[in-house]
């Protein structure tokens, strides 16, 4: 070797040194010590600790609790990453608009985002508590029902009677015509407003239901209604973020297909399906992949959950190996041999998506 | 010239090092300025001489957590908070040094017997009782006399007390009698009080007809109308509810006098003990306690049981005592005249002393043999939870408790 190429090898080295050393401490040796204590029953107040070989794997696969983790931890990534693509991208594509006065709604949106994941889970106690906000809130639409059923007559009835009358008089008028819809929608609430005031229609008394979100441990789709609760929870700060990475693939793609295809006489929801879909593959594959890991390793939310859901309906891999070392004697080894197999099923499930899910290119 | 040296470094370091420094640890929060102020007006004045300081640093968040790992890492102070719930696991670890070493007989006979013997494992003293607490039930005076309800008292059963509870929950709007709470830690005193203990002789944990008795009387308060669930009125503790005058009573122990001090200056509140088994005539109580318990790995043990004994000296309780803060740990302060004064703390403190002694009924510590509290106690937790918020029948939801707790207890 030459020895400008060596001193330019050395330099090289020297950047690279700061993240090298970090990735050495905290993720090589870390992760050679986990593996290390997955064969031992080390504890954490223990002195000592014996090898024990894969007694610790077999021991997982027989506690209920571990198992419950487990199918909470693929349910919650199914469900989870399924919702927030999709709604990511339907945001999206109504971000993406040339509107007056979108920037605000994209930073409006985004700011789920920004919240500390603390602040939005205690929040999410209160909101659905018995007596929190979801619960009154329905309650409130339930009382009020009777004025908006009375509403929605109105508004179809003036709809109805204005279409008509245009198509009458020979105009082609689409039946959501923007138009006749605003004189619609003013002539509805003014009415409401009267029969509201003359005491025609009235709203029922208020009755919250008694549905209990984070205390019940009924199941839906057989997954508990806590779990569910968190589900609401991560989807809503998840979202912006991928909602993000989705309008800046959107922003790529070339005006002139939109132009062609409208040319061919593609309606936008053809022009969404055909051109927009297609174009934003290698980054709906990273939004799949990002969501994958990050629905798998969810931990904060459980966690700050804390006392207010019953443990075993909440409960998911990453929190069940957190719970395992600081509780009780604190089970080391055990813990260590849960990571594994969350680091394991993470690493085949985003290979499997990479295999048989949406492929990294465009077509 | 080179011993010269050498005897001149060594010389400076023995300087440096005259003080001999031992840490403290233990909760954050409020005992972080209580504890530095008792360091800093009686310990350290008393050790000045032998040339030891201590200082005290509070944990934020997870004690138990931090201490574990500040243990497994070596990190750990010298002398530091046990919890007598998770104590158990902690001693058998060999993590903590036995104090019968550094202290006689007669210096341990000083400290309630009952407290020790929380603390001894296998005839070794694993920690000295800091202070101590127990239940008691604290009353709204103003809620009480606006549903012309008679006070409780100490003759109240659980059925007088039930009573009680739902009148002042039907005649106030939005007052509920008791803010009940889906916690072991407080339905146990209950439990005690039926003759039914966490274990039997055979080191099992079986919920008995005793156990089934408290746990209906227990669950019932909400279905009769003489309780809310507390997270229905988005509290996690009965002395929340009671703060924001949203129940009449609370369950708690001295630790809620702070809080009141800081919420409610104002309530007029009175404490009495614990309602009777109407069918024991008995009541059941727990004692809360901590320790201060020194690290077996620490270097300077002789210093730090030095300061141990300044921080459980008559001077530190009583000091810690006159402030109402915490019950002293020492016998001999029972019947210390603090305990006598008027006022509803000192009643509070008073009524919360009692209920360690005889007139308190069955007092069992607060730990669950050889298991980590928490994980005993989850099943009845959620037994208690799943029935009071009707989605089991009380005879499901033990079933279902008792198969949790025969796979943990083994």
């Amino acid at each position: 070797m030459l020895r400008s190429q060596r001193i330019e090898a050395l330099y090289a080295l020297l950047f690279l040194a700061p993240f090298l050393i970090h990735l050495g401490i905290f993720f090589v040796f870390a992760f050679v010590r986990t593996v290390g204590f997955s064969f031992t029953d080390a504890t954490l107040i223990g002195q000592s600790s014996r090898f024990v070989g894969f007694a610790n794997f077999v021991e997982l696969f027989r506690e209920p609790r571990f198992l419950a983790a487990l199918t909470h931890s693929i349910s919650f990534m199914l469900v989870v990453t399924t919702l927030q693509t999709f709604l990511a991208l339907a945001l999206a594509a109504v971000l993406n608009q040339r509107l007056r006065g979108i920037t605000f709604f994209r930073t409006v949106y985004y700011i789920p985002s920004v919240l500390s994941s603390a602040a939005v889970t205690v929040i999410a106690i209160w909101f659905f508590q018995k007596t929190g906000f979801l619960n009154t809130f329905i309650g409130y639409i339930g009382s009020l029902s009777p004025v908006l059923l009375t509403f929605g007559v109105l508004f179809v009835l003036a709809q109805a009677v204005q279409v008509g009358l245009e198509r009458w008089r020979g105009l082609p008028v689409p039946w959501l015509d923007p138009a006749l819809a605003t004189i619609s929608l003013v002539v509805a609430l003014a009415l409401t407003w009267g029969l509201v005031g003359l005491g025609v229609v009235r709203p029922l008394e208020a009755r919250p239901p008694e549905f209990t979100w984070l205390t019940n441990p009924d199941r839906f789709l057989g997954v508990p209604i806590p779990l569910w609760s968190i589900v609401i929870l991560n989807t809503f700060t998840t979202i912006p973020t991928l909602m993000l990475i989705f309008l800046a693939g959107l922003q790529d793609i070339p005006k002139s297909l939109y132009e062609a295809a409208s040319i061919d006489g593609a309606t936008p929801l053809q022009q969404f399906f055909s051109v927009t879909v297609p174009m934003l593959r290698p980054v709906t594959f990273l939004v799949i992949t990002l969501s994958l890991i990050g629905t798998l390793q969810m931990f904060d939310q459980v966690a700050l959950m804390g006392d207010a859901a019953p443990l075993d309906s909440i409960i998911v891999l990453a929190y069940y190996v957190y719970n395992n070392v600081f509780s009780g004697e604190g089970k080391v080894g055990l813990a260590s041999a849960a990571a594994l197999i969350l680091a394991g099923l993470t690493f085949a499930i985003v290979l499997l998506q990479r295999a048989l899910g949406i492929s990294e290119k465009a077509h | 010239m080179k011993k010269i040296l050498v005897t001149l470094a060594l010389a400076v370091l023995g300087l440096a090092s005259a003080q001999t420094v031992v840490k403290l640890q233990g909760f954050g929060g409020n005992d972080t300025a209580i504890m530095s102020s008792l360091v800093r007006e009686i310990v350290n004045p008393a050790l000045e001489k032998e040339g030891i300081r201590a200082e005290y640093q509070g944990i934020e968040g997870d004690y138990r957590a931090a201490l574990l790992n500040a243990l497994s890492a070596g990190t750990a102070a010298d002398l530091f908070y046990v919890d007598i719930f998770w104590s158990e696991p902690l001693f058998a670890s060999g993590r903590v040094e036995p104090l019968n070493k550094y202290f006689t007989p007669q210096e341990l006979a000083v400290f309630n017997r009952n407290l020790l013997n929380a603390f001894t494992l296998r005839g070794n003293v694993y920690g000295l009782p800091k202070d101590f607490n127990t239940l008691a039930v604290q009353f709204n005076k103003d809620l009480f006399d606006e549903a012309k309800v008679p006070y409780p008292n100490q003759t109240d059963t659980w059925d007088t007390f039930k009573d009680k509870l739902k009148r002042v929950q039907a005649a106030i709007k939005d007052v509920a009698g008791l803010c009940v709470v889906a916690d072991h830690a407080r339905f146990g005193a209950f439990a005690h009080a039926t003759g039914w203990r966490p274990f039997n002789a055979q080191g099992r944990t079986v919920l008995d007809a005793n156990f089934r008795r408290a746990f209906e009387w227990y669950t019932s308060l909400v279905k009769d109308g003489a309780g809310k669930y507390a997270q229905d009125l988005g509290e996690g503790w009965t002395g929340g509810c009671f703060g924001a005058e949203k129940a009449a009573v609370a369950i708690e122990g001295a630790w809620i006098g702070g809080f009141l001090r800081d919420k409610a200056p104002n309530m007029r509140y009175g404490t009495t003990l614990i309602p009777l088994d109407p069918v024991t005539k008995q009541r059941g109580n727990f004692i809360f306690t901590v320790s201060w318990s020194m690290n077996a790995a620490s270097r300077n043990k002789e210093a730090a049981a030095k300061v141990l004994r300044a921080l459980t000296s008559p001077e530190a309780q009583n000091w810690i005592l006159s402030r109402g803060l915490a019950l002293p740990s020492r016998s001999a302060l029972a019947n210390s005249p603090i305990f006598q004064r008027p006022g509803k703390e000192n009643e509070l403190n008073r009524v919360v002393f009692q209920g360690s002694t005889s007139v308190g009924g069955a007092v069992l510590p607060f730990k669950f043999g050889a298991l980590d509290g928490g994980n005993w106690m989850r099943p009845i937790n959620e037994a208690l939870q799943a029935v009071i918020t009707g989605k089991k029948t009380v005879d499901q939801a033990i079933a279902d408790a008792q198969a949790e707790l025969n796979r943990i207890v083994r």
